[in-house]
């Protein structure tokens, strides 16, 4: 669960999260993730459409998901690339937008575009289990799961990378078959679970 | 506020818990693990599935299990790599010269230098030799000594000792009233009226929860006369008489129909 001091500033979060609130709070839903015209299509054509809330008032919010562990990154100008479903709640002052990752979303079954949340203040991600914060520099590129990885900041370059050989197609998969591959200097969020993805099983 | 801990390919440990989640595995070499439970890796790590090719002397030895061969590949390479499986809690054990049975769906990974085998309890494995595996449960393990009479829900597995066997409380099934509880539920069940024992020396380890880890779908087992388990026949009981569906069959029985 997620405790949010305000004192007459205002957060976005996961439409309906908020759990309980001390205090005067005013809630609004922001169509189209209040990114205005233009995002509400861009999400509504990539399919990650966010339903978002504006929380303002004075007091402590309480927000939460399906029991689900919060891990709260803080931006200072970077930018953070997190799938719409794992973003629980920004500071207002954070930029949301939507970006082409490629074909990662499509082996996790969550489409081609992922949300990135750029500027300066803190975000909060959910996750199946605490979140592993993984480095990857130049020499040490990182291999994770499509079905474990939440979140990643930083300048990282993701590659597809695919061990599917003709043993795959006999039956004798190694159920590894698709990794991301992270290249370059940033972080990166994995969760200690697996989402069922469509090519988890192969 | 301190950020979250940030690891890289030198501080993640090796052969350790990062969190009660997750647990690295420094690799040099081989291991087995059961499929979908690598999260990341750092470095140069191959998969392959288990079946025929330049594994096969790797496999003769130390895996035993045809029904899981499905769900088991080697990794191979050099690295570093993170294991978890769906948020449950996850150790290592270490095994010197010894044997432990445990719930297939609760192995994670094991070195080759131990090997794996079908328990003659059905959805069990048990793992002998000398060597580091990786198992989930659900909650902390706790490890208990015997003789004691452990619930088969919380049941993880067991070190050393003999099998167990089922044990039921005689008291509350005994006479008509009691039958018809415990087979039909009617006068209501405390649930805990059955248990496992476990006598003789060594470790019982237990979870905190009831819940089971969801077991692997392990295929069937070969028909074969004296092998307990899905492959064996139903005990046909004489009568001629049309048999009650579920748990109706065992009181049917207590009537002697």
């Amino acid at each position: 669960m997620l405790a949010v001091d305000m004192t007459g500033d205002a957060v976005r979060a996961k439409n309906g999260a908020m759990v309980a609130y001390e205090g005067r709070m005013a809630f609004k839903k922001m169509t189209g993730g209040g990114e205005g015209l233009r995002g509400m299509v861009t999400r509504r054509l990539t399919g990650e459409q966010m339903a978002v809330m504006e929380a303002k008032g004075e007091g402590t919010c309480y927000f939460a998901d399906r029991a689900c562990e919060i891990n709260l990154v803080r931006l200072q100008g970077e930018k953070l690339y997190v799938e719409a479903g794992n973003l629980l709640c920004t500071d207002a002052a954070l930029r949301t937008g939507t970006t082409f990752t490629g074909l990662r979303g499509a082996s996790q079954g969550n489409g081609l575009f992922t949300t990135t949340v750029e500027g300066h203040g803190q975000a909060a991600i959910t996750s199946d289990g605490p979140a592993v914060v993984l480095r990857v520099t130049q020499q040490y590129p990182l291999q994770v799961d499509p079905g474990a990885y939440v979140a990643h900041t930083g300048d990282l370059r993701q590659h597809f990378q695919s061990g599917v050989n003709f043993r795959t197609f006999i039956g004798e998969g190694s159920g590894e078959a698709f990794q991301i591959r992270f290249e370059g200097e940033g972080l990166v969020y994995v969760q200690p679970s697996e989402r069922t993805t469509v090519g988890g099983d192969v | 506020m301190t950020g979250p801990v940030v690891h890289d390919v030198h501080s993640l440990p090796a052969d350790d818990n990062v969190n009660p989640y997750a647990f690295s595995v420094d690799l040099d070499g081989r291991w087995f693990l059961q499929k979908g439970k690598m999260i990341a890796y750092y470095g140069q790590i191959d998969f392959h599935g288990i079946g025929h090719g330049r594994l096969d002397r790797l496999i003769a030895g130390s895996f035993h299990s045809p029904l899981h061969a499905a769900d088991w590949v080697v990794a191979e390479g050099r690295g570093k790599m993170l294991l978890a499986d769906r948020s449950f809690d996850v150790n290592s054990y270490d095994l010197d010269e010894g044997n432990l049975t445990i719930r297939s769906g609760n192995v994670l990974a094991f070195q080759p230098s131990l090997s794996l085998k079908q328990s003659i309890i059905p959805g069990f494995l048990t793992l002998i030799g000398t060597g580091k595996f990786v198992a989930a449960s659900n909650g902390p393990v706790v490890f208990v000594e015997p003789p004691i009479r452990v619930d088969p829900q919380a049941l993880v597995g067991w070190a050393d000792c003999p099998s167990p066997c089922h044990h039921y409380d005689h008291r509350y099934l005994r006479g008509f009233l009691g039958g018809l509880r415990a087979h039909t539920g009617f006068g209501g069940v405390s649930g805990e009226e059955h248990q496992f024992e476990f006598t003789g020396a060594g470790t019982v380890l237990l979870q905190s929860t009831e819940r089971i880890v969801p077991e692997l779908a392990t295929g069937a087992l070969p028909e074969e006369d004296g092998i307990p388990g899905d492959g064996g026949h139903v005990p046909q009981s004489g009568s001629q008489l049309p048999q009650l569906p579920g748990n109706l069959r065992g009181l049917q029985r207590r009537f002697g129909l």
